[in-house]
């Protein structure tokens, strides 16, 4: 019985969405917390069964022969992700319960996309990830625009078209691997890389899948999308495009670029770190200079993403679990950090940074919980950002170079949350302020797991994982010094240069990417992965 | 037909994507890089004297079946992300007065 768990992941949101639309009641809409809550209740017993029979991951549907039918996969990987996105799609919808509860279509597209990305974790067919990735797009494209102001239609547009052009992408790599291997099935073709794997045609696949990937993940030349996106969407929905949507185009480079691709050997490690190397360090420098609250935690979720990418390509083991557990740490407080950044905007009605002040003194429960979620961003120990970076820190150890960029990446992340935090400080300025309980108590549910992690890496990942992390040690003095050092490095950064905004930075914030440069710039970064591949692979 | 005609195909959009300032000409170009994808993979899975993958009787000699099972998916996606765009087409003109790219990227981030 319990076999059959991953479709009901898949369903019981989708069947749930299609009753809220139908049903027009708001006992029906309350019911969806139930469903969560069932979810999360058949998660548990799902993950308890996998361990007892961890034989029975694969489930393979109507009947037909493996080689053909579409199949569902589970291993401790997809799990977490599927967890992680269960607990998040509760928190959020604990969120935004109040604002939307009365907008059956947007709770509609809400928890469909819930059964699509469940869907898209589990799935072990690559035409079927194909399927889930393009209505993904497409329902994350209306919940973009769901305001129906001017800026949300062209930031919809320009995620719709980009990221089905790298969907299009994907899709003619899925058609090169299928005409060399005959079969879509994942677990297949990885068991059977090795032996096409000097063909061109296997190396082509895998350069067109890996740019079409790149785009949905937000890297460096690529991510043109994300902050034109961030900045019209609700908080919302900001929350779960960087929560989670990015972090899926980084599962499933896990999935596709490592782990199927293994037996390939295509040497592309390096290149992929230097990718993501770049795309934290460009991703903090537009960071720094913005003055939107929404834009800056936009460029950080590019910046953390390439931090994610150096840990996944890495060559040490336990630098790759850093990146993995980067991705669930970066989901935590970065969802935390744009929930309270939406309570804090519709109190100010303003997105300014400049502009809002004193907002320790009126909102004194939304500032605790920002500054957990600054806190685990920039890395400070007892959070659970100080985690992950040590863990992706591992592999430098003996590379300078390597240390130099990471240290570059953390202090700029230090010096535009000094500039974030601003932000606290100041006199009172409203008086009257309406809290809410169900979004303070999400966001404090997010709040609580950062510290938790923080603290109890060690017995959480043995539990869960078998994995010991006795490496991250909490009170290691150089740790601490290390990053009070950041903390002093940043404040002077910030008060005599990111504060003075200097003529560069203006015109780095005002830089404007068009829709007919995006794409050349798609087409160059294809090129450049393909000579990489084709050369030294 | 040869595959090398279908990546022409592929390639034209891609240009028309890198050079159009119209966005519903930039929406027809996804169209055809898609079209074009649709062509490759069924020509891809067909050979000369291979019917059509519907077994009227047993022991003809049929292609292979998948990739039309796939492709009527893509079709489907296809004409769904096609309609959705120029939906906003119709929207962004109306906010805007105009569906250049330049003009509504103008003043943005």
């Amino acid at each position: 019985m319990m076999v059959y768990a991953p479709l009901l992941f898949l369903f019981l949101p989708v069947v749930a969405s299609v009753i809220v639309y139908l049903i027009d009641h708001i006992w029906v809409r309350r019911s969806l917390f139930l469903v969560q809550i069932m979810m999360l209740a058949m998660f548990v017993l799902y993950a308890q069964f996998l361990t007892q029979h961890p034989d029975q991951n694969m489930l393979v549907f109507g009947g037909w022969d493996e080689t053909f039918a579409i199949s569902f996969y589970n291993d401790t990987l997809s799990l977490a992700f599927v967890g992680l996105s269960i607990l998040m799609w509760s928190v959020l919808l604990l969120y935004t319960f109040k604002s939307n509860r009365n907008e059956p279509k947007f709770l509609f597209f809400f928890m469909f996309l819930e059964g699509i990305f469940l869907g898209l974790l589990q799935t072990n067919d690559l035409f079927n990830l194909f399927v889930f990735l393009e209505l993904m797009t497409v329902i994350i494209t209306i919940l973009i625009v769901y305001k129906k102001t001017g800026p949300s239609f062209k930031a919809g547009i320009f995620y719709l078209l980009i990221n089905t052009i790298g969907a299009m992408f994907f899709l003619l790599g899925i058609i090169f691997l299928y005409y060399v291997f005959g079969t879509i099935n994942i677990q297949l073709i990885k068991a059977n890389i090795h032996l096409y794997a000097d063909r061109n045609i296997v190396k082509l696949a895998f350069i067109m899948m890996i740019s079409g990937l790149s785009i949905k993940g937000a890297f460096f030349p690529l991510f043109t999308w994300l902050p034109k996106a961030h900045g019209v969407a609700q908080s919302t929905i900001s929350a779960l495009l960087s929560g989670l949507i990015v972090k899926g185009a980084l599962y499933l480079f896990a999935r596709v670029a490592i782990d199927m691709y293994a037996g390939a050997q295509y040497q592309t490690q390096e290149l992929l770190f230097y990718v993501g190397a770049t795309t934290a360090i460009v991703g903090v420098i537009f960071a720094l200079v913005q003055k939107d609250l929404k834009q800056i935690l936009a460029y950080h979720t590019v910046s953390q993403v390439g931090i994610m990418v150096m840990g996944l390509f890495s060559n040490s083991y336990l630098s790759y679990i850093g990146g993995l557990l980067h991705i669930f740490n970066h989901a935590l407080f970065k969802s935390l950090l744009f929930l309270g950044v939406g309570v804090v905007v519709t109190k100010f009605h303003t997105k300014k940074v400049t502009e809002i002040r004193g907002l320790f003194r009126t909102m004194p429960v939304t500032s605790i919980l920002l500054i957990v979620g600054m806190l685990s961003i920039s890395g400070a120990p007892l959070f659970n950002g100080f985690v992950s970076k040590n863990l992706v820190k591992y592999d430098f150890k003996y590379d300078m170079f390597k240390m130099a960029l990471f240290t570059i990446i953390n202090i700029g992340t230090v010096t535009s949350f000094i500039k974030f935090s601003q932000i606290l400080f100041g006199q009172k300025t409203q008086s009257v302020i309406v809290t809410d309980r169900k979004q303070q108590s999400a966001m404090a549910i997010l709040a609580i797991l950062c510290v938790v992690i923080g603290l109890f890496y060690k017995p959480l990942f043995l539990f869960f994982f078998n994995l010991d992390l006795s490496y991250v040690k909490l009170f290691d003095l150089q740790q601490w010094l290390d990053y009070f050092l950041y903390v002093g490095i940043g404040l002077l950064l910030y008060h005599f240069v990111i504060k003075k905004d200097f003529k560069p930075f203006k015109a780095i914030r005002n830089l404007s990417i068009s829709f007919e440069n995006a794409n050349y710039m798609f087409i160059l970064y294809m090129v450049f992965i393909a000579v990489f591949v084709f050369m030294y692979a | 037909m040869n595959p090398i005609l279908s990546f022409v195909v592929i390639l034209i959009g891609v240009y028309g994507l890198a050079t159009s300032r119209n966005i519903i000409k930039s929406v027809f170009c996804v169209t055809i890089i898609e079209s074009a994808t649709i062509l490759l993979f069924l020509n891809l899975g067909a050979y000369e004297g291979g019917l059509v993958p519907i077994l009227t009787e047993l022991g003809i000699e049929i292609v292979d079946p998948l990739p039309q099972a796939l492709m009527i998916t893509t079709i489907v996606i296809g004409s769904t992300i096609t309609s959705l765009a120029l939906m906003l087409c119709i929207k962004i003109f109306h906010h805007y007065g105009s569906i250049e790219w330049k003009v509504i990227l103008r003043g943005d981030k």
